[in-house]
């Protein structure tokens, strides 16, 4: 009876062994940050991953689930990666049809910034990288595109609608006290004026000359060449390589493989992704539901939220 | 205590889980070493394996360390609650059969016959490292392991009511058959209930 006792007691030793080990692989898992396995503990030189999702805003909008696409949060993914000593290149994720051009400059500063410091940053474009998606990945060393991404979108837009004729008909005067004539300027209640127009104009050129300058620097090319496509429109990846506005077509996991040739790391180097608990993964789905579309969809509906504002976005 | 804990005798009960189930109500009867305070560090560890190895899939957020400190608490509790429940409905089933009563004695044998179970951590290690179909073989062996805790309690029924082991069957399933009749039909009139509210 003895040797069994020591048998059983044998037995719960592994038990508790196997207990320790499951904690110290989960507790390695959430320091790392990164998608380790437990078959497969990855630490050392590898590549960080960077997402932005969905419209690029400065605004702190959260999700249900308290996850967070603005540039802000976009930014300090970017400086984490940065401080942390085993990155060695970058990959920037972009599935997103642009948003204000404060932000997207907020996040393509961030990366030129990196680029100047030597790491080489690799943009990988999903669904979609238009107006401001694209222009944040201009900002990167290399583009690989999706074949079926929409991308391009190179322009500025401002757009408010116009209720005036509506309000007459219905009967609502709008009482407006304001310290300059153009103070109410693009307001949905009246008519815009020519000197307003010209004021707006000026802007939007503006803005989308700060565009094509930034995009012609990140790509190395002459902003006499992206001018001619520069005019709003879209294109597939395919195209887009023509045009050389990306560098090849490919996935996410091509991105990875370009990022760790050029920063010299081997195939199996561990790949350092934003942490996304599969809890996490099922409640933004809920959200997305919930919502009634996808991420981008979404976007295309916040654009009513901010009618007043320029922005660096591709408009269905 | 310490002389008992020293002995080893008290692996004896989790040795008949393995082994001998019948032995193990014969053990628990005669109470030596007192089995049923020891009994309940049995879903106590069967609540920290569970959460154990279900975080061994994905990746884990900090919300870890509230799952394995507030959440192995509350999973302990709601386990020995669940067992009190279970036992109270088998040891009335079989009082209704006409079979003596022994409440005490059912929590013990129902709180021991999870022991199984905790294998399934060790066993998820062993799938998730060699990551072959973890996810499969952690549900297909977690629904084994439960058969096999299912398997010990029904023969120490049997042992506990010195009955054959279809009334063991029964008087183990009756407590599930109550409890899920009882919350679909709370659902139903829930619903009812809700839609008349909304009617009116």
């Amino acid at each position: 009876m003895e040797k069994y006792r020591r048998i059983l007691i044998t037995i719960m030793s592994l038990l508790v062994l196997s207990a320790v080990i499951a904690i110290i692989d989960i507790s390695m898992n959430l320091q790392s940050g990164g998608k380790i396995s437990f078959g497969s503990p990855q630490f050392g030189p590898g590549i960080g991953v960077v997402r932005i999702e969905g419209p690029i805003e400065l605004s702190n909008q959260m999700g249900a689930v308290g996850l967070t696409a603005n540039a802000d949060a976009v930014v300090a993914r970017l400086n984490d990666l940065e401080r942390n000593g085993s990155v060695k290149a970058i990959v920037v994720r972009i599935n997103s049809p642009g948003g204000t051009p404060a932000a997207t400059q907020e996040i393509y500063q961030k990366i030129w910034k990196l680029r100047k410091k030597n790491i080489p940053i690799v943009a990988s474009l999903g669904e979609i990288a238009a107006s401001g998606g694209y222009y944040i990945a201009s900002a990167c060393n290399v583009i690989v595109s999706n074949h079926s991404t929409m991308t391009g979108s190179i322009g500025v837009i401002a757009h408010t609608p116009n209720l005036k004729r509506l309000f007459e008909k219905v009967g609502i005067d709008m009482t407006v006290i304001k310290t300059g004539r153009y103070k109410d300027m693009l307001a949905y209640y009246k008519d815009l004026t020519a000197d307003e127009r010209a004021i707006m104009q000026n802007m939007i050129d503006s803005t989308y000359n700060r565009f094509l300058k930034d995009v012609a620097l990140g790509r190395n090319m002459d902003q006499t060449e992206i001018r001619p496509i520069a005019d709003g429109r879209i294109f597939d990846g395919e195209t887009a390589l023509q045009l050389k506005l990306v560098d090849a077509v490919g996935t996410f996991e091509d991105a990875v493989d370009r990022a760790r040739a050029m920063a010299k790391l081997s195939e199996t180097s561990p790949v350092y992704d934003e942490m996304k608990s599969p809890f996490q993964q099922l409640f933004m789905g809920f959200e997305s539901m919930m919502r009634g579309g996808n991420v981008i969809e979404r976007s295309m509906g916040s654009i009513q939220q901010h009618p007043y504002g320029l922005e660096y976005r591709w408009m269905r | 205590m310490i002389e008992t804990l020293l002995s080893l005798r008290w692996t004896d009960y989790f040795l008949y889980v393995l082994v001998d189930p019948r032995s193990l109500y014969r053990h628990i009867s005669q109470n030596d070493p007192k089995a049923f305070a020891l009994s309940f560090t049995v879903p106590a560890a069967a609540a920290i394996v569970d959460i154990l190895a279900a975080s061994l899939f994905g990746n884990q957020t900090l919300f870890f360390f509230y799952k394995i400190t507030y959440g192995w608490i509350l999973l302990s509790i709601f386990y020995v609650l669940k067992n009190a429940v279970i036992s109270t409905i088998m040891d009335a089933s079989a009082q209704f059969q006409g079979m003596k009563g022994n409440a005490r004695e059912m929590v013990c044998l129902i709180n021991f016959s999870m022991f199984p179970q905790v294998f399934i951590l060790p066993l998820t290690c062993i799938f998730v490292a060699s990551g072959f179909a973890p996810v499969f073989f952690y549900i297909a062996v977690g629904l084994g392991l439960s058969v096999w805790s299912a398997l010990v309690a029904i023969q120490g029924i049997a042992e506990m009511h010195r009955t054959n082991t279809g009334k063991a069957v029964f008087i183990f399933i009756f407590p599930y058959i109550v409890i899920w009749a009882s919350l679909f039909f709370m659902t139903v009139l829930l619903f009812i209930l809700m839609g008349g509210y909304l009617s009116s």
